[in-house]
């Protein structure tokens, strides 16, 4: 082997030629998701002509933007190996926080958002605590955090909805949701939904700190190696403190955008968006062949999602069934990067 | 596999001067597409005999260790076991041929979560025609019979993770006598002890001689092989090229392994210029001597001492993975105490860590972004990074260290353990740092990287203060100018490299591993 190592550089270490089958895979790998995709839109938009307006697309993507949004924060906390399962709670947490601020304290929309902002950036720093400090693993502490953050939104609000007009102490509360806060919900920028836009600058974000910034870098450094990452001179709890941190101000901003679509504060609406921003970010495994969190990976599987659902339901197909499809299309990703990608030699 | 088959015995080998050997290699080739790991190997191994098969890293032993114990298939060749030719395809053909292996890495070879008692049984548990049901009860039965035979003293009722790492080898090779084997591998198996560790392991293998079980010693430490072995094979580039009786004349080994390549990394030690880094009083863990270090400019320092002397721990207070125990440290006269590593490199001082798949690889990551992220900063402009300049520099490191690989864009699996060696000790030698340490940076390469990067240490050298820690004194005398030998956490010794020989080296640290033995001995009798 002395040989072939004081041989220059750049020689065929692996460029042997490949053969077709292994070509034909790689293909899949990397394109299959997206070539699946596409031609589910294709045939919708064939068979229904509807499916492929330019309003239905709307609708398709203001489904898929609070899903990407907290999708974008799982992925955030997946990068540094860790994972987010309180961005539900978190979202919840929100949703009553801004709702209730402006209901019951009569306080202005940018007061209410930064309150639930503020409600995103403690349960990251909360999670931080758990993680980073006493050294729990991820899964655990935020499961904790999960139950933890529910409960207290449930006892913040006495176990009700927060709407206009709403009873507290027996008295029908005066405040209102705010027009700014309502944007967020209903308004348009340029003829597209303020939702949108609004996932849109997130994706934005998300993509150029993982791609482009060294903070991105070091977060996959960490998520990769924790051990190489400290020696190479990363801080790695502070990596772990921003994902996290991130991870629930997204939540937050997420659950704004649902309190202002829905004008009120549900209990506990969180905790069905967990599940469908996870399965997102996991889809995303597949795109382009990443085979780790990556943004646009996450934005592709809250879109694929929300035009699977949006497609079946203009066939009729029973809403009882979507969730099996969610599943089998979760499974088909989840093979296509486990199965098909390079295999990850111990 | 009956428990109460010969174990250890070694009554049954036939009468001496049979001429038959217990095991003979004949013509064996093999080859992983067109590289030759091994060509036209033959030898033996007799009835009784400790023989020492050492080597250069990657000149083949494990090839040959893995071909004898069945993951690997020769390519041509023959094996011979008492005469008979053998085909072994699979690990439970050499088993039933009667040969066990105990690879170097020990946790492989044990089963964390179970007791002592279940890791010795491990393989009868395992086997297809074992009965169903098992309970502690009888496997403790078992296990003890099996540890009589053996005439050892294991804790068989502790779990596994609770013994040391001499401990758990020691279970590990327990295992595999329980096969009642005719030949034993063991496979570097000092490579992970500590010194104490491994004077406990040597008299393990005296046992095992002396009960008449053949032993195949792989190292690459000409002081164990003279210690140990009755005969050795020495293998270079896949071929053998000397055979050695006892009593084994270890240069003659060491010159044997190297080949010509010694000759042409001989040099003269140079002074070396203004200090760079002074430690006073350091510790290397807290109950050690204290102890001084200076580092200079134009000089490499090369500090030596059995695994578990307490080098690691050292190194790692300079460069901030480890808090300081004690003293004060200067890095170019003004005071340096980092808190982290970050802060360390901020400073100038960087470190190759030991443990290279551990401590160093981001799996499945590319070439170019091992090589830039130690240094993200110098490729950044306000967090945002320079991606063409992070490339450009990989292909420069990939260049002058000649790292063998397709492209920068491939992920760092694809290169071999030496090339990746080569690539990340590399990135650290293309920037101006004040101090590089570099921890055991010759493990699990051939010898053509270390020729490579011994030569751009000594290159680098000019322009900063450079320490390279191994536990084979041959590598340190072959790229310092000043060596220190640490042993049991003190610095023993201090000199120019160029007035001792790797010997002399190893001499100093068996001296005084002797004497660590018989504070073994005191310990133990109180």
């Amino acid at each position: 082997m002395t040989k072939q190592d004081i041989q220059p550089q750049f020689e065929s270490a692996a460029a042997s030629p490949q053969s077709a089958l292994a070509r034909t895979k790689d293909l899949i790998y990397k394109y299959g998701l997206l070539v699946v995709l596409a031609a589910m839109i294709a045939y919708f938009s064939y068979a229904q002509p509807f499916f492929g307006s330019f309003i239905n697309a709307m609708f398709i993507l203001q489904a898929a933007s609070i899903v990407a949004v907290i999708g974008l924060g799982c992925t955030v906390s997946m990068t540094v190996g860790g994972f987010d399962l309180s961005v539900g709670s978190a979202m919840s947490l929100a949703v009553m926080a801004s709702a209730g601020a402006m209901v019951i304290f009569d306080l202005s929309g940018p007061a209410a958002i930064l309150i639930g902002l503020a409600c995103g950036l403690a349960v990251g720093l909360f999670n931080t605590f758990l993680i980073v400090v006493a050294r729990i693993p991820d899964l655990v502490a935020t499961l904790a955090t999960l139950f933890l953050v529910n409960g207290m939104t449930l006892l913040g609000v006495g176990g009700q909805s927060v709407a206009e007009g709403m009873s507290v102490d027996g008295v029908a509360a005066t405040g209102r949701f705010s027009p700014v806060f309502k944007w967020l919900g209903s308004g348009s920028l340029l003829g597209i939904h303020a939702s949108v836009v609004v996932a849109g600058l997130v994706f934005v974000f998300v993509f150029v700190l993982l791609n482009y910034t060294r903070w991105g870098r070091a977060f996959y450094a960490v998520g990769g190696n924790p051990i190489a990452a400290a020696a190479a001179g990363i801080r790695v709890a502070r990596c772990r403190m921003a994902a996290y941190i991130i991870s629930g101000c997204l939540a937050a901003i997420a659950g704004m955008m649902l309190a202002a679509r829905s004008n009120r504060g549900d209990v506990n609406v969180g905790d069905a968006y967990l599940l469908h921003a996870v399965s997102a970010a996991l889809v995303g495994f597949a795109v382009l062949g990443a085979n780790r969190p990556n943004a646009l990976g996450t934005l592709t599987g809250a879109v694929f999602v929300a035009a699977l659902i949006n497609g079946l339901t203009m066939f009729n197909f029973p809403y009882y069934a979507q969730t099996f499809v969610q599943g089998l299309l979760l499974v088909v990703a989840l093979l296509m990067s486990y199965m098909l990608g390079p295999k990850k030699r111990g | 596999m009956k428990p109460d088959s010969r174990i250890g015995a070694g009554g049954d080998s036939p009468p001496a001067g049979s001429g038959t050997p217990l095991v003979e290699l004949r013509q064996i080739s093999k080859s992983f597409g067109a590289t030759r790991a091994l060509d036209d190997v033959s030898f033996e191994i007799k009835y009784d005999e400790t023989l020492g098969f050492v080597g250069a890293n990657g000149a083949g032993k494990s090839t040959l260790i893995k071909i004898l114990s069945g993951i690997y298939r020769e390519s041509s060749g023959e094996i011979l076991v008492e005469g008979q030719a053998k085909a072994v395809s699979s690990p439970t053909d050499s088993r039933s041929i009667g040969i066990a292996t105990v690879h170097q890495n020990i946790d492989d070879a044990v089963v964390f979560g179970m007791t002592v008692a279940e890791n010795l049984l491990l393989d009868e548990i395992a086997a297809t025609s074992s009965d169903l049901f098992m309970n502690q009860r009888s496997i403790l039965k078992r296990a003890r019979a099996v540890q009589e035979k053996l005439q050892l003293e294991l804790p068989l009722t502790a779990p596994i993770e609770a013994l040391s790492a001499s401990g758990r080898q020691e279970v590990a090779i327990a295992r595999a006598l329980v096969g009642a084997p005719k030949l034993l591998i063991l496979d570097e198996p000092t490579s992970t002890l500590s010194a104490r560790e491994t004077e406990k392991l040597f008299d393990a293998v005296r046992d095992l001689r002396r009960r008449g079980i053949t032993v195949l010693y792989v190292s690459h430490r000409m002081s164990e092989i003279k210690m140990l072995c009755d005969r050795t094979v020495v293998l270079r580039n896949g071929k053998i090229v000397s055979e050695q009786e006892a009593p084994l004349d270890t240069r003659k080994i060491a010159s044997a392994i190297l080949g010509e390549l010694v000759l042409s990394t001989k040099h003269k030690s140079r002074p070396g210029g203004e200090p760079i880094f002074s430690g006073r009083g350091l510790r290397a863990r807290s109950d050690s001597a204290p102890a001084d270090l200076e580092l200079r400019l134009g000089e490499v320092v090369g500090l030596t001492g059995l695994v578990g002397a307490g080098k690691t721990e050292m190194l790692e207070q300079i460069c901030g993975r480890r808090p300081v125990e004690s003293g004060a440290m200067r890095l170019r006269g003004r005071e340096y105490a980092p808190r982290d590593a970050a802060a360390a490199i901020a400073q100038g001082v960087v470190m190759v860590p030991e443990e290279r798949s551990m401590q160093a690889i981001f799996p499945g990551e590319s070439l170019w972004k091992h090589c830039t992220v130690g240094m993200l900063p110098f490729f950044s402009h306000f967090g945002f990074l320079d991606r063409r300049k992070e490339t450009a520099f990989a292909r420069d490191v990939i260049q002058d260290f000649r790292v063998v690989c397709a492209a920068a864009e491939v992920p760092i699996e694809d290169l071999s353990g030496g090339n990746q060696q080569k690539l990340l000790v590399g990135r650290w030698l293309k920037n101006s740092w004040a101090l590089v340490i570099l921890d055991e940076p010759f493990r699990g390469i051939d010898i053509g990287a270390r020729a490579i990067i011994s030569r751009a240490l000594r290159e680098f050298s000019e322009h900063a203060a450079v320490i390279v820690c191994s536990s084979d004194p041959e590598e340190v005398v072959e790229v310092a100018d000043r060596v220190l030998v640490m042993v049991e956490g003190r610095l023993r010794y201090g000199g120019r490299a160029d007035e001792i020989t790797s010997e002399e080296l190893s001499e100093i640290m068996s001296q005084t591993s002797a004497q660590d033995r018989q504070d073994a001995r005191e310990v133990t009798l109180q």
